[in-house]
């Protein structure tokens, strides 16, 4: 099971601030703080080498997900388009 | 980083925690010396963050030009 397939490549890539990336960056930054605050250190003010890379993975991880995401929801609206144009009759306006 | 692989270590020796689950054992763990920078965590990090955000904009980059690409050339071959 492959994470993206070759075919994903043809969608728009998602821009590098999406949804995926902001949240998950802002999670990975948050768990670097709460890593800090449970070990009794400055909240902001230590490990910020910690911050960075846990914010950072998240951006990573949150690009690639998103990328996954939009490739799936853009397969189903290809199968459900496909089956309707197949099954004209069953989708035709009421009344006619 | 460090300090969280320690929390781990921690929680595994102390079988029942009491109410402050991150207590540890003084006789098993090292003290964590927040005073001295352990330097080679720090650049580690940094470095792997570098890289991580070259190959994220590098990837980027190569998506925008390979759906440019396949946009332009209406490819046959591609889905």
């Amino acid at each position: 099971m492959v994470f993206l397939p070759d075919e994903s490549r043809s969608l728009p890539p998602p821009p590098l601030l999406n949804k995926g990336t902001v949240w998950l960056g802002f999670a990975g930054w948050m768990s670097a703080l709460m890593d800090n605050a449970f070990n009794q250190r400055p909240i902001f003010g230590a490990g910020i080498h910690r911050q960075v890379l846990l914010a950072t993975l998240g951006c990573f991880v949150g690009y690639h997900l998103v990328k996954r995401a939009e490739y799936m929801h853009a397969k189903v609206d290809r199968e459900l388009f496909e089956y309707i144009r197949h099954h004209p009759a069953d989708f035709q306006p009421k009344g006619t | 980083m460090a300090a969280g692989l320690r929390a781990v270590r921690r929680w595994g020796l102390v079988a029942a925690p009491p109410s402050l689950a991150f207590t540890r054992s003084a006789f098993a763990v090292k003290k964590a010396n927040n005073a001295q920078p352990n330097w080679l965590g720090v650049g580690l990090a940094f470095g792997t963050s570098a890289a991580l955000w070259a190959l994220l904009i590098k990837q980027h980059n190569e998506d925008v030009m390979e759906y440019e690409r396949r946009k332009a050339h209406k490819c046959k071959q591609c889905s």
